[in-house]
């Protein structure tokens, strides 16, 4: 494994911190909202002070409609993923009702449908659908994977325990 | 006196209980010495062991949750080997734990995602509890170079560059080897004399 270092979060790490704040706010209606609160909650005003601000740094998501140049700084990346891991930590009883295999096939597909249909208006709303990352997000069935993977990497980085791991693998390699 | 620290998930509910090391200086609610443990699962047989089995699978599990966030699961076990945790199909994951019993026949547990979250957080509730003073040998979380995420490409997908080169350079080579080869030319018989200039 590579030495942890300080360097900013790769492109491909931005990319999947936004998606899965994304996938927060699809999760939850109030999710937007919730990330400013518990950013007060958790003592990153400074970092994350608004809306606009929230906004601004997410935009250095290379999939995004209005993409910003240059890369988060290390006390931003931190704080979306404390967000983040708090969000996660939140909507844990319906990430985990999702990758449950014990729930009945019917009520788990409504699940999966009520959220894929929430993320795709997401989607369409603020990624740039010209790209080719944001039209397999869309794919019905081949971009199944993918959504299961963003929901998956909550359900294991929730809490404080998932910092340090879900920083790790936001740094991987860009493979 | 004894203490108990117990960490609840749906499906899964760790009890750890032990004692303060008064050695130590450590206060009457902090646990230094694990006297036993026990791990209870719905509709699974119940765990139990020593500090060393503890530790054991967290230094399987938290690192194969570590891969897991990064879409490359593989194999994972202890230091000691007694615990390993490995991909078993589409969400699902096979925790083997080794018995230091001679004779004992290893456990076999499958666990979809949902189980293998909720044993995650047990052990992460345990790692961070301030009340249990103890050393555990677990690996930091790193970043993963390259070289170990080329297993979540489908080894069919990372074939096909290279496999299409080779057969596009066999396919010019062949062709250009069919092309006829240049006649040669006596220089000095079709060279013409300089006409003089008036």
């Amino acid at each position: 494994m590579a030495s942890p270092t300080a360097a900013p979060l790769p492109r491909r790490g931005i990319e999947r911190l936004d998606l899965m704040l994304l996938c927060a706010e699809a999760l939850d209606l109030n999710g937007a909202e919730a990330t400013l609160w518990l950013s007060e909650e958790l003592g990153l005003t400074e970092v994350v002070s608004d809306r606009v601000e929230l906004w601004k740094q997410r935009c250095h998501n290379p999939l995004r409609r209005h993409v910003r140049r240059g890369s988060l700084t290390p006390s931003e990346t931190d704080a979306l993923i404390q967000v983040l891991c708090s969000q996660s930590e939140r909507l844990y009883p319906l990430l985990r009702a999702l990758l449950s295999a014990q729930e009945p096939l019917d009520i788990s597909q409504q699940r999966w449908a009520l959220f894929e249909e929430r993320l795709r208006e997401l989607i369409r709303e603020r990624l740039n659908p010209r790209r080719s990352g944001v039209q397999t997000l869309l794919d019905p069935v081949g971009g199944a994977p993918q959504r299961r993977q963003l929901i998956r990497t909550m359900a294991l980085a929730a809490g404080q325990g998932g910092f340090e791991r879900l920083k790790a693998s936001l740094m991987d390699a860009s493979s | 006196m004894k203490q108990t620290l117990r960490f609840d998930q749906i499906s899964c509910r760790l009890q750890v209980e032990g004692l303060p090391d008064v050695s130590a200086g450590q206060g009457s609610d902090a646990i230094g010495i694990v006297t036993g443990w026990n791990l209870q699962w719905a509709g699974r047989p119940e765990l139990e062991g020593k500090k060393e089995h503890l530790q054991a699978l967290m230094q399987a599990v938290l690192p194969y949750a570590r891969l897991l966030l990064s879409d490359a699961p593989r194999l994972q076990h202890s230091l000691d080997q007694s615990v390993q945790v490995t991909p078993a199909g589409p969400g699902v994951h096979r925790l083997t734990l080794r018995s230091s019993q001679p004779d004992t026949p290893a456990l076999e547990v499958s666990l979809d995602d949902a189980e293998l979250a909720d044993l995650v957080r047990v052990l992460d509730q345990l790692r961070l509890e301030p009340r249990l003073q103890l050393q555990l040998e677990l690996p930091a979380a790193q970043p993963l170079r390259g070289r170990q995420l080329q297993a979540r490409i489908p080894k069919r997908q990372r074939l096909a560059a290279p496999v299409a080169a080779l057969l596009v350079l066999g396919v010019s080579t062949a062709a250009s080897l069919l092309l006829p080869a240049p006649k040669l030319v006596n220089v000095e018989a079709t060279t013409s004399k300089p006409t003089p200039r008036r």
